[in-house]
This record gives C-alpha cells, structure tokens and sequence, in this order.
C-alpha cells in the first residue's frame, strides 16, 4: 500500500504540472487527434483529396501498432528526454527533494519516478492508439476506403500478440532513454543539463558503431566492431525485427580487403542486454543519488 | 533516563576536498536532546545550523560521525524519520499544485495519507479558504504556514523547525510561538528550533546550543545561561569620560544615550563613587537583567563571527 501510495504522490505531482505534462507528454494523442480532425475536415471539403484517400486500404492493426514507433524516433526522444529531465532534476530546481527524502527512503523515490514515467507513457500511447484506430475509422468511413482486418477472434489474438509485443519494446526503449536523461539530470542537478546531456547521450549511442569502426581501423583488429551487439539501439532494432519478421537482425559490416564483419543474435541475447541497460542506468542512478548530498 | 530524541556523535562534515574550496562546514559536534522540550539551536550565518540539520534528517551524509533519532542511526534506519516532522531553510513547495495537493503528495509520499487530518491542518495554519489555490500565489508567510502543516503531516513526535517564523507577521509569529509551547507542554512532542530571532528563543526554549564556525561553544538551560548575567545602564555626562573611567575595570559599551557596564548590581556603589570621584555628573544607573541576544553576542564575538543577520 505504500508503494502504490507513492505512486499516486509521483502521479499527482507530475500530472499536476499542466505545462509539462501537456507539452512533452499529452502533447502525442492530442496531436494525433488535431492531425485526424484537420484530415477529416480536408477530406469532408476537397474531393480530389477525398478520392485518394480512398484509393487506399487501411489496416487498424497497423495503425494502433505503429503508434509504438513514436517513442523511439527523434521527436518522441527530444520530448521524452525533456519531460524526464522535469521530472528528476524538478525536483532540485523547486527545492522539495529535502520535502520528500526524510519521508521516503531514496531508493524507492527514484523507482517510483522510473515507475511513474513508463506508466505515463503507457497510458498516452494506449490512448493515441485508440485515437488513431477509430479516427482513421471515421476518415476511411468519410472517404469510402477499406478498413481491415475484419474482427475475428484469430485476427485479435494475432493483433494483441503483435501489440503487447511493441509495446514493451516501447517501453524499454523509453526506460532506457530516461535513464540517460535521469542520470544526467541528477548528476548536473539542472533540468537544461538534464535534457542536453541525455540527448547527447542517446544520439552519441547512435555513432558509437562509427566510432567502433574508426577503432577498427586504426587498431586494425575488426573483432572490435562486435562491441556493438552490447549497445541498446542494436538490440531494440534487433528485438523488433524478431517481432516483426520473426528472423535476426542481420548486420553486415565490409572492412578492409573485401573481408566482413556479419553478426546476428537471438532474441533472448538481445532481451537480455536491453534489460541490463535498464537495470544498469536506473541502478546508476539511485547509486548517484543514494551518495548526493541534497543541499537546495 | 528516557531516551534522548536526537544524539550526535562526532559529527562532522566537509564539503569540497582539497584546497580553497574544502570547508568544514560542522566539526565534531556532539549533542544529546531529551525528549519533551523545545531545543534552541543558534549560530549566525554559516556557523553549520542547516547543515547539521540536513544531516539529521538524511539530506546530507555526514563526513565522519553518526546522527541518531530516538536511538536510531538516520542513515541505516531511515524509517525512524517518519517520527520526525521538518521544515528546512524556509518552505518550498510544488508551486504549480494547490496548498492541499502538495499536502496530499507529501502525506502519499510519507504513507499516512489522511484527508480529515489534511483539513485540519489547514484549519489550523488559517488556511482553509486558500487551500485549494495554487502555491505560487502564497506569501512567504503562507508558505511557512503550510510547511508547518506539512512538518505536522505524520503526527510526528519530534519536530525539526528552521526558521518557521521567517515571513510571518508579529501576529503570526507570535500563533506559533503558542502553537509550539503547546504541541511540547499538552502534546509531549519534542521540538529543535533554529531560529534567527533570539527573542522568540528565548521566550519558548527550554535549552540551547550556541554553534560557531561548526562547533558547540554553549550548552544549557537558557535560565542556567542567562543566570548571574546582569549588566547596569549607566547615564552619565560627558558619556566619554565616564566611560574611559569605568573601562579599566569594567566591559563597557557605549549605547548612544548611555553606557552598558558589564557589571553586577553589587558594583552600583563602587561605579558610583568612581565616576563622582572623577567629576562625571551621574543621573541614573538600573540594573538589567542579560537578554540571550547579549549573551549570544558575547559568545560569538569570543569565538570571532563573521556576522549575525
């Protein structure tokens, strides 16, 4: 009961930050409703964009699974991050964490935080994807498109699979990203620090196969391109495909003298690594924060 | 012997490592509070108020030493603080949540969410009317009041107090003088007052501690201290003379209008005859009882304060 008691305390007090919470995070189903009323609008008004709207088909499936893409590309990162930097550093900034820390021990205030943001971003997406399923519905019934798959009990036991499945890859894709922005924000104490060095840290994640490559070279020992298969966007990618396309990611690197570098790996290899990521960043962090001296 | 509320063994903290920017912020310090009394902790700026404070309540880890609430060390039973009630450095809160939801957030957080008990705590700070109006439009007195509401949450048997008549009104100040007096002598909780204002110390605490540069230099009753420490105000003409004549034997300082004499009342006759002896015109000497604020003057400047606001 105290743990749920301190869930709803994170929840109350992030929610209750309208701006915040409005920008960076109700911002995706609000906008993805803005988008399918203006569509509605130009579809209801202009007949040429009515007709190829309808030349089309649509899935439901893929327009409820394909929200889950949202918080892994660069505009759901930047707001994430953002939002994640409010929450952790926020709380240096107000100066309420000497509020909080004699009533709770620190480990479980910074759990509940993790807690807290992937539940809200569970529900925001859940909700955009609601959104999405039944407005392209409404469009496609405006325009006269198709809109399958045809409910069966086979077509929503595949679709739930399908979803559940990109939806905890969403969500370790997020605890990851704001484990970069958590950890930045709680060792510069400052939500601007919180939100460049958290983004530097996830984009720099990105060249870190051209930096391993670069190394490569000059070392000329190639094995150490295989440094890569630790990192959290090769296994995110990896998993995705197993879901997607039920096969590995296959990554062929060409080096020097025609030789190739090809690696794959399971799906259980690659769920491993991306929960210890999860494990290692938020351990980081309550690490840092356990030893940190709350001075404001 | 009951159990003391707060002991401090050795504590000491240092911020910074080497150089110019290592400070010893507290060195050493030991003290033992018994429960059921209102604590006095006084020092001026700088002199390790705050920062024994946090690390009584587990903000800050101390350098060496260890800090223990009813017998329990902080660090390694941190549950004990739900014992403890606090307000740090003056009040902040969430400014973009009302009165009552930063109170439900920090009761949620604290585990003893409780609705009645919230509404009464309101009714009790006067601030019921404006309780579900966002922190951001309170006055620096409002927000004392609801940190005080918020200290009182847990219904905790010992308050830690920092400054909690910053930003209030004489009228205000002098609510919470009571409301503290009462919450020790009817309710049994124990309370550790720091406080910049040495009249209210004096007027509520049943014992204090003098901290300078991060050391305890007095301890005791305030009757204990303040005992036997009278000063005689001493009107004479010319005032210069009068106190060049009395200074060889005497502490005197020059108060505009008259001296200040660091004498006791036994010395009337003898400063009497020695300023008559060398033509200085007398027209009253009375007898002063010392206020703390003289006497915590006194035992700063001992020690060499950089400065008291």
């Amino acid at each position: 009961m105290v743990g749920l008691d301190l869930f709803r305390a994170e929840w109350t007090k992030i929610t209750g930050h309208r701006w915040v919470v409005g920008c960076l995070i109700w911002i995706f189903p609000i906008a993805a409703f803005l988008l399918l009323v203006l569509m509605a609008v130009i579809l209801a008004l202009v007949d040429s964009a009515r007709t190829e709207f309808a030349s089309q088909s649509y899935l439901w499936t893929e327009q409820m699974i394909g929200v889950w893409s949202v918080p892994r590309d660069i505009f759901g990162r930047l707001l994430l991050v953002g939002f994640t930097a409010v929450m952790f550093a926020g709380e240096y900034q107000w100066g309420t964490w000497k509020n909080t820390v004699p009533r709770h021990n620190r480990v479980a205030l910074i759990t509940v935080k993790f807690a807290t943001l992937g539940v809200l971003v569970l529900v925001t997406f859940v909700i955009m994807s609601i959104i999405l399923g039944l407005g392209v519905g409404v469009l496609t019934m405006i325009s006269g498109a198709d809109y399958g798959p045809r409910i069966t009990t086979d077509v929503l036991a595949d679709f739930a699979g399908d979803y559940l499945l990109q939806m905890a890859l969403a969500f370790t894709a997020t605890l990851i990203l704001a484990g970069y922005a958590a950890l930045a924000a709680m060792l510069t104490r400052s939500i601007l620090g919180g939100i460049l060095i958290g983004l530097g840290l996830s984009f720099l994640e990105g060249l870190i196969p051209v930096g391993l490559f670069l190394i490569a070279l000059f070392l000329d020992f190639p094995t150490v391109l295989h440094l890569s298969r630790i990192f959290p966007a090769y296994n995110l990618a990896n998993i995705s495909e197993w879901i997607i396309n039920g096969k590995a990611l296959e990554t062929t690197i060409p080096f020097r003298d025609g030789e190739q570098i090809i690696y794959s790996d399971s799906l259980g290899f690659s769920l491993a690594m991306t929960t210890l990521w999860v494990v290692l960043l938020v351990g980081l962090t309550i690490y840092f924060f356990r030893r940190q001296d709350i001075t404001s | 012997m009951a159990e003391a509320a707060i002991r401090v063994e050795n504590l000491t903290k240092v911020f910074g490592r080497l150089g110019r920017r290592r400070i010893v912020a507290v060195q050493n310090l030991n003290l033992e509070i018994q429960a059921g009394q209102v604590y006095g902790f006084l020092g001026p700026n700088g002199a390790g108020k705050t920062t024994t404070i946090r690390m009584l309540l587990d903000l800050i880890l101390p350098t060496t030493g260890s800090a223990y609430i009813y017998g329990q060390h902080v660090r390694r039973n941190h549950e004990v603080l739900r014992r403890v009630g606090a307000i740090v450095e003056g009040a902040s809160f969430y400014n973009f949540l009302s009165g009552r939801k930063n109170l439900e957030v920090l009761a949620r957080t604290g585990g003893h969410y409780d609705p009645e008990r919230i509404g009464k705590l309101l009714r009790q700070v006067g601030l019921l009317e404006r309780a579900n109006q966002r922190v951001k439009g309170y006055s620096t007195g409002m927000k004392q009041r609801l940190g005080l509401a918020a200290a009182l949450l847990g219904d905790p048997d010992l308050l830690i107090l920092d400054e909690p008549t910053n930003g209030l009104d004489p009228g205000g100040m002098h609510e919470v003088r009571l409301f503290i007096r009462e919450l020790v002598d009817q309710q049994g909780k124990t309370v550790f007052l720091s406080s910049h204002l040495l009249g209210e110390v004096e007027q509520i605490c049943d014992r204090v501690a003098i901290i300078n540069r991060g050391q305890i230099v007095r301890e005791g009753a305030v009757s204990d201290l303040l005992a036997g420490k009278s000063t005689l105000r001493v009107e004479a003409a010319p005032l210069d003379k009068a106190a060049a004549v009395l200074k060889d034997h005497w502490t005197v300082a020059m108060n505009g209008q008259w001296l200040t004499v660091n004498a006791t009342h036994e010395d009337v006759p003898q400063v009497v005859r020695r300023l008559v002896e060398n033509d200085v015109s007398v027209y009253e000497i009375a007898s002063q009882r010392q206020t703390l604020e003289e006497y915590f003057l006194a035992v700063v400047q001992e020690g060499g304060a950089h400065g008291w606001s």
